[in-house]
């Protein structure tokens, strides 16, 4: 029966595949950064055998609206070339395209690190599906940029744009969020929560997108998304619940710590609070920074609230659920009830702790909102809370540094926001040979 | 629906069933959402789920060649029936299944659950052409 009672849902999609040189690039591009991809097909067979098989190819979906959805020119053609765009407008797209894409080759470099150290079948067959759908994105970025002429607003040739972003290593990324490397599964599973999700709402934001190649590039992607949350969140809410009864290899402090990793670059993700109203005006996004990264936030408070609730009622297993509710809510208003106080759950830190671009950036703000003055007793705050092997980082030195610099007024700001550690293994071509490219155009 | 509904769906089964399955519905919702995160509905009243459906379009079942819309679990909270939730839920979901391409939805429905057979039927289902078998092994 397996093979007829497919997801009939997909078929809406048009599927396209790339270019040879570009297709061979990005195969040969996963072999050197995602070697575990082979065993998709045998995890998929155990984890997923109903679900249509894996496709590494770009997916268009129908029935996008062709009129512009907001903005100054709402109501007009959307564009289905960059040079339909306002200039400015497909200079915001290529760089939010190009953005995009090293997000997705970014994600899969530091997924593989550690996922082999997945404890269960599932989360490990769960991960690794995240991974090749982050290729299917990428390939679909690189649709984007291959298809379409974009010399109105680059001098960059398609093939030299797509080089650089398969030459990206962590520590190389565009943004912050892909250039730590993960410590543990532990950092799979936290990074699809939090960082996934800010993804969720890029992608979101921009189905309305002018650029119609672009709006329709979303949905499918949106639908991948889904589950990599949940991919995220399930195997969260079943470590608290270990870590209630005692027998879990994860703490609540381990999860605690990693959020406190991870939250501030996925709020940096939103770009500057106060900025993003170009991107509506141009109907690019239907949301200013702000506005999306508060709706993230309340998300991520909810789904705290979620794996607290999780956790008091495996605390409390005799407890009916409207008592275990009822627990809950007064452990949260700051009682402790039974030995559990607030302390023991998961909290999501100050928007403006350990931040390091944006409105806050370098504000010498507490996990818990409290102001410092003294940089070292900040500096010593945000190590105490932060996972044991990333506070050893290159990343965690360069930011401490900075943030000395920037207190005692040796750095300017703007200086501090603009610097990315220089990592150790900063990219390069394929390593096969040496100066081989990843593209080749004669193949 | 999403995954930060498992719970709430947990709940309103805990409250139907009097049973605590969190590991049953994360892997169900995980299906769900994996396949055709569109389809499947909850219904919130004050931030809080009180009914949920969850369904989606596969074709081949039973032979039955056409994509067809299943609809296969769902329920609403005791202190949030006879409101129009169930209905609201199922013209959401049967209204996914028609962008998908389906052309006809289906369901079973135990003999003995006069509750769940009433309300399929108060939403248009009728019997069909099939009798649903089984052999004790
Ligand atoms: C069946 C169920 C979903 C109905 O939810 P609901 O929100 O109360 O339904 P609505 O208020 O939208 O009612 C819709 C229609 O169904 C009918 N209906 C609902 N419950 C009924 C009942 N117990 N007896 C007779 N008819 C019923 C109503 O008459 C109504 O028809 P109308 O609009 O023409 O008057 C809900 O009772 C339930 O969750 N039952 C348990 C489900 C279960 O066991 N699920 C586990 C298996 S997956
Ligand atoms: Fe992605
Ligand atoms: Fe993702």
């Amino acid at each position: 029966m397996t093979s007829e009672t497919r997801y009939a849902s997909a078929v809406r999609d048009e599927v396209r595949t790339l270019p040879k040189p570009y297709h061979e690039a990005i195969e040969h591009w996963q072999r050197h950064n995602f070697p575990d991809y082979p065993k998709l097909a045998e995890e998929w067979d155990r984890f997923f055998p109903k679900d249509e098989p894996f496709c590494l190819c770009a997916k268009i979906a129908e029935d996008i609206p062709s009129e512009i959805e907001v903005g100054e020119r709402k109501g007009e053609e959307k564009a289905l070339a960059p040079r339909e765009l306002p200039e400015e407008a497909a200079q915001h797209l290529l760089t939010a395209i190009k953005a995009q894409a090293s997000t997705e080759f970014g994600s899969i470099q530091q997924h593989q690190g550690t996922l082999a150290r997945a404890q269960e079948p599932q989360d490990h067959a769960w991960a690794l599906r995240v991974m090749a759908e982050e290729l299917r994105h990428g390939y679909q970025m690189v649709h984007l940029l291959t298809s379409a002429d974009w010399s109105p607003v680059t001098n960059t040739k398609a093939s030299d744009m797509v080089e650089e972003i398969l030459s990206m290593q962590t520590g190389s990324h565009l943004l912050a969020a892909f250039n730590l490397e993960y410590d543990s599964f532990l950092d799979n599973v936290v990074f699809a929560a939090f960082i996934d999700r800010v993804g969720k709402y890029q992608l979101t934001m921009q189905k309305i997108s002018a650029y119609k190649p672009y709006a329709s590039s979303m949905p499918p992607m949106l639908r991948e998304e889904a589950f990599h949350l949940a991919a995220g969140v399930i195997p969260l809410r079943r470590w608290v619940e270990a870590a209630a009864r005692g027998d879990g290899y994860i703490t609540m402090s381990d999860i605690q710590r990693a959020t406190h990793k991870w939250f501030g670059r996925g709020l940096e993700m939103f770009g500057d609070e106060r900025g993003g109203q170009t991107n509506v005006k141009f109907g690019l996004k239907d949301m200013a920074n702000r506005e999306a990264q508060d709706m993230y936030i309340d998300e991520c408070q909810r789904m705290y609230d979620d794996l607290n609730e999780r956790y008091v009622r495996a605390r409390f297993p005799k407890l009916s659920r409207d008592d275990a509710e009822k627990a809950f809510a007064r452990i949260k208003s700051g009682e402790t009830v039974d030995g559990v106080g607030s302390e023991d759950l998961l909290r999501l830190p100050d928007r403006r702790f350990f931040r390091r671009r944006g409105e806050f950036a370098y504000q010498m703000v507490g996990t818990h909102g409290g102001a410092f003055t003294d940089v070292e007793k900040y500096i010593a705050h945000v190590l105490a809370n932060l996972p044991e092997a990333y506070r050893a980082s290159i990343d965690v030195k360069h930011w401490a540094d900075l943030q000395r610099k920037v207190t005692r007024g040796e750095t300017p700001l703007k200086e501090a926001i603009n610097s990315m550690p220089r990592l150790a293994r900063v990219g390069g071509g394929c390593p096969c040979a040496k100066s081989v490219r990843w593209v080749q155009e004669s193949g | 629906m999403n995954e930060l509904d498992i719970e709430g769906i947990c709940r309103i089964d805990e409250r139907i069933t009097g049973r605590y399955r969190p590991d049953v519905w994360e892997q169900r919702t995980a299906y769900y959402l994996r396949r055709d995160p569109d389809s499947s509905q909850v219904a919130e009243v004050d931030g809080r789920v009180v009914g949920f459906m969850l369904g989606e379009v596969r074709g081949g079942e039973f032979g039955l060649e056409e994509p067809t819309g299943w609809v296969e679990f769902f329920g609403v909270d005791p202190s949030a029936r006879e409101k129009g939730v169930g209905r609201r839920l199922i013209e959401a979901l049967l209204g996914h299944f028609r962008s998908k391409g389906a052309h006809v939805a289906r369901t079973m429905v135990a003999s003995q659950d006069k509750e769940i057979a009433s309300f399929i039927a108060a939403m248009g289902f009728v019997p069909a052409p099939l009798t649903a078998l089984e052999k004790r092994l």
